[in-house]
């Protein structure tokens, strides 16, 4: 009859508990106690996980799914089977873009600073990556040349997004909302003057930008002392495939990481000022220091998305269009269509974004061949038709699918499946379950 | 210094349609706390409209009306079937939906009329001769006409918001829906006439600024990002700051290019800069009204 239970309470509670998360909770659920046990005061326990039970629930997501796209899509390059080669880059497009938008969702969806500017570390990223393989600055370890091996320009993207984050998160301390969209829209574009500045053409190539060499999937995943895991791959026209194991790698490793930050004392002050900033401060969040961090990182997840980007194309040019304001709306909007604060909205949204896209152009291309087909003659073409249905999809998801795909599945999951939480042991309610049960 | 009267109303004129675009933004943002991203887009479709009915010999001034018609209905629709349906639930959902209008409206352009640059005659003489002689500077007649329009705009919105029913029922709910609700306004017309009236000010905006900059797909993309910039440096809730925002960054663009050579291409980053140093002090623009919190 102690106000404190023993340690053994805790954890059979915090097992029970991890069963009732699981689903199978209900009037039947295991109850732990019974009896004389009065236990009102007993604190209430989050059930909270462990890095190994993430990086578990990943894989058992992630596996299936990573079966499936490389059967569905072909991807083992089995010659007339499945997709083309531009099916696998556009594959590759998607995977890396969802990289982007994780970063825009720890920003906008978790933390709610809304950010149109993530194009900036987008461009900021490819434009490091190419700076970096192609030796346009001296640096130590790399050679006479300078010229980086692609894989390491990955993390140096990542840093200096990071630095140039926390500076952008800088205004935020003081801006919202629209303010502060419209100032990360105004960063996009200074961004981009700068880099077309001819005064640094030395290492931005200016107007032209820096052309470089494709990246080449190298042959061994790792070698480790003579430990070697071959990828399986031989040289350059295997390009896509390797982007596309190299993303989702990245993408799902970055998953987990921001899965287990945003349940970090971190990410929940950002939740915490995303929901009420007044009332965040009030508890002791100190906002100055997690706007600029959540900032900073957001910038580097792009960041080291933007680098994947330049490596892919062999190219980092201020005007390809992801690095201005359309890939700021592309952001977003695979951002919004994924589900705001989802760890799978990204992913979701981006393909979503891109193969949507991708077939609202290619119906625009050729209508009299596409579904619509009794509409047009044969042989029609209309210029703007593709982008027209995509704008129109857009306004029907926006209406009928307002929290994102990612969203829209829980709230029918949560209509289909009832969760009831288990009330605390030694509780009347408890008491009375298990007395039904008897 | 005749030069510099010359960049001066080159700068006021330009800024004049940045105004008007932001002015419209502002009466948009006013009644439904919503950036209309689609906005210079509606824009730029009237100005195709008003193109063909000048090919098909209808005056100018007449095309134009009905081209702002146009942009009036184009606008209220919008409200009612896009974004009044969301409008309670996400803000991001709204964004994306009015993403979607943005795509759609640019596309039907060049469905309807093509990808290559078309013409549309100015409301105003645009002869070689046609210009005023103003302390040494020629200035065109056009660029007085832009300015002059943006001024009749401006008193004609005043008298409705100040001097008539409607306008009181506006204000009224910018200021407070429920209570407009209320006390009798019907706030879902008013929204309406608030989105529609901000189309006929953008459509009036791509219409003006059409026959010096050649009519494309893509005429007002870049004055829409300028005008969002003016309306957020002036106050979003501000119809006299956005005026002022637009016109400031007429003038900055127009100095900028003529009198500091090796910024004349870095107009953004000279913004940036600008647009912070505001904001840090006033972060609802330099006439908007800063959000009171009650704790």
């Amino acid at each position: 009859m102690s106000d404190s239970p023993n340690d053994d309470d805790v954890i059979d509670r915090a097992m029970t508990e991890e069963i009732a998360d699981a689903g199978v909770a209900g009037p039947s659920a295991p109850v732990t106690e019974e009896g004389e046990v009065e236990h009102s005061g007993l604190p209430i326990r989050t059930p909270q996980y462990g890095g190994l039970h993430w990086l578990g629930r990943v894989l058992v997501f992630a596996i299936p799914l990573g079966y499936l796209l490389i059967r569905v899509f072909g991807v083992t390059g089995i010659a007339g089977d499945g997709w083309s080669n531009s099916g696998l880059g556009l594959l590759a497009d998607a995977l890396i873009i969802a990289i982007a938008v994780m970063g825009v969702n720890l920003i906008t969806g978790y933390t709610g600073q809304l950010s149109i500017g993530h194009a900036a570390f987008f461009a900021i990223g490819a434009f490091t990556a190419l700076i970096l393989t192609q030796g346009k600055v001296s640096t130590p370890f790399f050679g006479e040349e300078n010229l980086w091996d692609p894989g390491w320009t990955l993390p140096v993207a990542g840093v200096v997004c990071f630095v140039v984050g926390c500076l952008v998160g800088l205004p935020a301390l003081r801006l919202s909302g629209i303010y502060l969209a419209l100032t990360t829209l105004v960063f996009v574009e200074a961004v981009r003057s700068i880099l077309k500045y001819e005064e640094f053409a030395g290492v931005t190539g200016g107007a032209t930008g820096i052309k470089g060499d494709k990246y080449t999937p190298p042959e061994y995943v790792f070698d480790f002392f003579g430990i070697k895991l071959p990828t399986g791959l031989d040289g350059r026209g295997d390009l896509n495939q390797w982007m596309i194991y190299l993303s989702l790698g990245l993408l799902l490793l970055i998953m987990l990481m921001v899965s287990g930050l945003i349940r970090s004392r971190i990410g929940r002050a950002m939740v915490a000022t995303r929901d009420n900033e007044l009332a965040a401060e009030v508890m002791g969040v100190n906002l100055a220091v997690i706007k600029t961090v959540a900032f900073g990182l957001s910038g580097a997840i792009t960041g080291v998305a933007g680098a994947l980007f330049g490596l892919k194309l062999g190219l980092a040019e201020a005007d390809i269009p992801l690095f201005g304001l359309f890939g700021a709306i592309t952001f977003l909007v695979a951002m919004v269509v994924g589900g705001a604060a989802q760890i799978w909205g990204p992913m979701v949204g981006a393909v979503f974004y891109v193969f949507v896209n991708e077939l609202a152009r290619s119906v625009g291309e050729n209508p009299s061949e596409s579904i619509f087909s009794f509409a047009f003659d044969e042989g029609t073409k209309l210029d703007g038709l593709g982008g027209v249905i995509f704008g129109i999809l857009l306004i029907l998801f926006a209406r009928f699918a307002p929290f994102g795909a990612v969203g829209t599945f829980r709230i029918i999951r949560s209509k289909l499946v009832q969760v009831i939480p288990k009330p605390p042991a030694g509780s009347l309610a408890a008491r009375a379950m298990a007395a039904e049960d008897d | 210094m005749s030069l510099f009267i010359q960049r001066m109303f080159d700068g006021l004129a330009e800024g004049s349609i940045y105004a008007l675009l932001a002015l419209a933004l502002v009466v948009v943002f006013r009644s439904t706390g919503q950036l209309n991203f689609a906005q210079g887009e509606i824009g730029t479709l009237c100005a195709f409209f008003a193109s063909t009915f000048t090919l098909s010999g209808w005056p100018v001034w007449l095309a134009v009306l009905v081209a702002m018609v146009i942009g009036f209905v184009i606008a209220a629709l919008v409200e009612r079937v896009v974004v009044r349906p969301i409008e309670d639930r996400n803000p991001g959902a709204v964004i994306v939906a009015l993403i979607g209008v943005f795509l759609a409206v640019n596309q039907l352009s060049a469905m309807f009329w093509g990808v290559d640059a078309r013409s549309l005659p100015s409301l105003f003489p645009t002869d070689a001769d046609a210009f005023i002689r103003i302390g040494g500077a020629a200035i065109r007649i056009e660029r007085l006409g832009i300015i002059g329009v943006l001024i009749v705009l401006l008193v004609l919105l005043f008298l409705l918001f100040n001097y008539t029913k409607i306008g009181l029922a506006m204000r009224a709910v910018a200021n407070n829906q429920e209570s407009s609700n209320l006390v009798g306004i019907r706030v879902g017309n008013i929204l309406i006439l608030g989105w529609g009236l901000a189309g006929a000010i953008g459509a009036l905006a791509a219409l003006l600024l059409a026959p010096s900059a050649g009519l494309t797909g893509t005429l007002m993309l870049g004055p829409f990002l300028l005008a969002s910039v003016a309306a957020v440096l002036g106050g979003l809730d501000s119809p006299v700051g956005a005026v002022v925002g637009g016109l400031l960054i007429g003038l900055l663009k127009a100095f900028l290019i003529g009198y500091v050579d090796f910024l004349s291409d870095m107009l953004f980053p000279v913004m940036l800069v600008v647009l912070l140093a505001v904001l840090l002090f006033r972060p609802a623009g330099l006439f908007g009204t800063e959000k009171v919190e009650r704790v």
